[in-house]
């Protein structure tokens, strides 16, 4: 009954393992990625160990093992592709990974890359706005500091975060993006051990 | 590894936890993700057949398995009761399937999976709510056609409403829908509420509970994050306004509940209890007492005052 | 006194013992076994198959056991049940053209190559009650074997005979056989749908429910006469080809019915006038499926070839949304659950409204002096 991953051409050896309960630790990584979503801004720790592929870290690596599968692309950024990561993506989650960015439900990046590839992302059209990529963006550190200001659903009054090293053309794209609503893209940072999300409604003023 | 849980009857295979697969669960989990951002917007996902009737709250349940964890406590209310046939029955699938503590306390689930009501007490940031959806399209009943419905909320066109609203006032001086009563969801989209009472519908706005809504059978999900600004549709001259009673729970002495009407006899003799059983046995609890209540002789003075 | 009502769960147990012992019956009758159902019952058996989307006999036996015999209940049942079976591939189209006929007749050619093959049908049977069945006296019979062998690629009447002459709308198979099809079970359906998910939706499509539309079909509730080309039915193989192999492999065969029917199509400014087609498509013996089926395919095709939607048939959308039995009955079923805390507001709003109504009524009475209106009867 046990659903087989999807066979690839990996030798079984060099892979690092995936998660070690599927249904709780995928439950638990789900669960904080929907709180992140749902308050964006607010910083929530990584609630399992994983190890993470060459080209990825923790959980960004988690993120992609309890979302995806053979039914989402992804798409990685050049400083991503490794041969490990590609290998534990397909063995653990099954999932086509494409080499163009439009293609992409996941885009995996690491913040210090050319990020000129967002505006490529699918956002969706205005029938169908969830026809849109999240943008899964590695970072050093997340934290409460206020450089940005953030407000809209999910946030009570305003609510400040930090992201080392997030450049001014983010902030420009991320404007522009928040206009598209309801299209739009949904960002996720992730740090070696923790997350927290911009959904497309949070309008982020830079301090 | 997955962890599977022995199905009841004998003899047949093992289900995964909480009954879905690990893939039907991301792929509902996906939804649910672009659901909270993009708030009161239906998410159209592939809702799969559950051994439970389309109707009965497939979608709810969907939601609830692909939200819950072995740590999670859940609560489940029909009606605002904990002990109607539907609750029960969808109470112990999870606890079958996923093996989860239940409660019928509100304030002790994490997730409580509702068909019609929201609870009385207030909603913490740590819980979830799930509602059952039957119809997710609030312009259902004035379009029947998903093309085209679907084609007025991209448009952001909702003059029809408006306008089916108003020809309640002047027909009758006032909005004559009772529940299911629409909102407009962070000045975006009109959503469905599900079937609660409009009496529920300013509890939706700005909670701080995270509201997911699964509607099976049209396979689709919406949801509202937490601190989300709702609003029921009204007009100036006429501003919305809830369902306000009379009478107090027969047995708790509540004015702030909704109450339900209970039949004594057919005299038209009929008393009012809360529809929300665990607040009503809460209060009771606490010393509050109604009119009906059973150490309350019928008629006499309403001990609970002295309470309050 | 008021007593709130409690022992759901023991209200519930208690009613599924009830329900138990009425499935079984009079314990002095023996217990049907599941084989039985699969084998005497085996139409039955191939409805719950097609309409539950899951192909394994001894499973629709014993959901029809577990039903009483109800076949939307067993449908349900399996339906619930494939929901939890994990994937593990999907198979190669399957080859109807080469199809182990038992059956295969045209209603277009009085002789064709290939021939016309009567095989099981109900077809001629005069509907007599036989009462031999009743009193156990069924006689074993053979059917004899016929005096050739069936031909083994069986020519399709549409394909391989009158397209001969181009007199019918080609329609050409996709050039790449391993390209995705849409399935309504992993995808949320989006309209406009295209035919491979119409055809899926009617194929899994309750059967009263095609047939009624099917037959509506031929009642001026939408323009597109047909006669039946072909209805054959047999045993096909269904194959896989597992990324590690490289190969097809055979894991099984199965029984289908497929209808073709051509319709008259006048032609338009662009195109000639030609022959246009429906297509059905069921798991087991089940014509009249196939049959209903390929008129609403024909039916829903009015956008593509421009004909004016005049019956619900012809309403894609309409036909997708209502065709599914377990949806349909979950829904129409589920207005027997509570709805008190509804129906209290629209309590509360009728005797509102008619108190409104009944203070103006006064009011103006009052104003006018009119008289009761009781008083004028």
């Amino acid at each position: 009954m046990t659903p087989q991953p999807q066979s690839t051409s990996a030798q079984t050896s060099d892979l690092l393992p995936g998660f070690d309960h599927t249904a709780f630790d995928s439950n638990a990584v789900f669960r904080a990625l929907l709180d992140a979503m749902s308050r964006p801004g607010r910083i929530y720790d990584l609630p399992v160990a994983v190890s993470a592929p060459d080209g990825l870290n923790k959980a960004a690596t988690a993120t992609l093992l309890a979302m995806a599968d053979m039914d989402t692309t992804i798409w990685l950024s050049p400083s991503c592709v490794t041969k490990a990561a590609g290998d534990h993506l397909k063995f653990h989650c099954g999932c086509p990974i494409s080499t163009d960015v439009k293609q992409a439900d996941f885009a995996i990046a690491r913040i210090s890359d050319d990020l000129s590839f967002v505006t490529d992302l699918a956002i969706g059209n205005a029938e169908y706005p969830d026809q849109s990529a999240t943008l899964i963006l590695m970072v050093d550190e997340i934290s409460d500091q206020p450089s940005m200001t953030l407000k809209g659903p999910g946030i009570k009054d305003t609510h400040s975060l930090a992201v080392k090293g997030l450049p001014e053309s983010f902030h420009a794209w991320r404007a522009e993006n928040h206009h598209l609503f309801p299209c739009g893209v949904d960002v996720i940072f992730a740090s070696e051990t923790q997350i927290a999300a911009l959904s497309r409604t949070t309008r982020i003023e830079v301090n | 590894m997955e962890q599977t849980v022995k199905n009841p009857a004998d003899g047949a295979p093992d289900y995964n936890f909480a009954y879905l697969d690990e893939q039907t669960k991301r792929m509902i989990r996906r939804a649910l993700l672009k659901a909270v951002a993009i708030p009161g917007y239906q998410v159209p996902f592939a809702g799969r057949e559950m051994p439970m009737p389309y109707g009965w709250g497939t979608g709810g349940v969907q939601v609830t398995a692909a939200v819950i964890g072995p740590n999670d406590t859940l609560k489940v209310i029909d009606q605002g009761a904990d002990d109607t046939t539907n609750a029960v029955s969808i109470r112990q699938f999870f606890a079958k399937t996923a093996q989860v503590a239940t409660t019928e306390k509100t304030a002790e689930a994490s997730i409580i999976q509702t068909r019609h009501r929201i609870p009385e007490k207030e909603l913490r940031e740590d819980q979830v709510l799930v509602y059952q959806v039957p119809i997710p399209e609030p312009l259902r009943f004035l379009v029947p056609r998903e093309t085209e419905t679907r084609k007025m909320h991209a448009l952001e066109e909702y003059g029809l409403m408006h306008v089916k609203l108003y020809e309640d006032i002047s027909r009758h001086g006032h909005i004559a829908t009772t529940y299911a009563y629409p909102v407009m969801v962070d000045d975006r989209y009109v959503m469905d509420p599900s079937p609660t009472p409009k009496f529920d519908n300013p509890k939706m706005n700005n909670m701080a509970a995270l509201q997911l809504f699964g509607a099976g059978r049209e396979k689709r999900i919406y949801a509202l994050p937490p601190y989300t600004k709702v609003k029921s549709l009204d007009f100036e001259d006429h501003p919305f306004e809830v369902q306000t009673w009379e009478d107090k729970c027969g047995m708790c002495g509540a004015r702030d509940s909704y109450l339900d009407e209970v039949i004594l006899d057919d005299q038209g003799n009929r008393m009012f209890v809360c529809s929300d059983t665990d607040y009503c046995a809460e209060r009771q609890e606490a010393g509050h007492r109604g009119p009906q209540h059973h150490d309350q002789p019928l008629g006499s003075a309403d001990r609970g005052k002295a309470a309050e | 006194m008021y007593v709130a009502v409690k022992g759901g769960e023991r209200a519930i147990n208690n009613a599924h013992k009830l329900l138990a012992e009425q499935r079984r019956g009079d314990t002095d009758i023996a217990e049907i076994e599941t084989d039985q159902i699969e084998q005497q019952l085996s139409l039955s058996v191939t409805r719950v198959m097609a309409e539950g989307s899951l192909y394994d006999r001894d499973l629709a036996a014993l959901a029809i056991k577990q039903a009483r015999g109800d076949l939307i209940e067993a449908i349900f049942l399996m339906r619930a049940y494939r929901t939890t079976l994990p994937r593990f591939a999907f198979s190669k189209p399957i080859k109807t053209a080469e199809m182990d006929v038992s059956r295969r007749i045209s209603a277009t050619f009085k002789d064709l190559p290939g021939g016309q093959i009567l095989g099981p049908t109900f077809d001629y049977t005069h509907r007599l009650l036989d009462f031999t069945l009743m009193a156990n006296g069924e006689a074993p019979t053979e059917a004899p074997s016929g005096a050739q062998p069936v031909d083994e690629n069986m020519p399709r009447v549409l394909d391989d005979i009158l397209n001969y002459e181009g007199l019918i709308q080609d329609e050409p198979v996709p050039v790449d056989e391993n390209a995705p099809v849409a399935d309504l079970t992993r995808e949320p359906v989006k309209f406009p749908a295209g035919r491979d998910l119409r055809l899926q939706n009617l194929s899994r499509g309750d059967e009263g429910f095609v047939l009624a539309l099917g037959y509506s079909t031929q009642r001026g509730y939408a323009n597109s006469h047909a006669f039946v080309g072909e209805i054959r039915y047999g045993t096909v193989s269904v194959e896989i080809e597992p990324e590690e192999l490289g190969f097809a492999i055979d894991i099984g065969d199965i029984e289908l019915t497929e209808c073709e029917t051509v319709n008259k199509f006048k032609g338009s400014k662009t195109k000639l006038p030609q022959f246009t087609r429906g297509y059905g498509l069921v798991f087991g013996q089940n014509e009249r499926k196939a049959i209903s089926m390929a008129l609403v395919d024909r039916a829903m095709r009015a956008n593509e070839m421009g004909e004016q939607i005049m019956g619900p048939a012809q309403d894609s959308e309409f036909v997708m949304e209502h065709s599914d039995n377990v949806q349909s009955t979950g829904f129409v079923e589920h207005i027997k659950l509570p709805h008190y805390v509804d129906f209290q507001g629209e309590l509360e709003l009728v005797r509102r409204m008619r108190a409104e109504v009944e203070e103006r009524l006064a009011k103006s009475d009052a104003e006018n002096g009119t008289s009761q209106p009781e008083a004028a009867e």
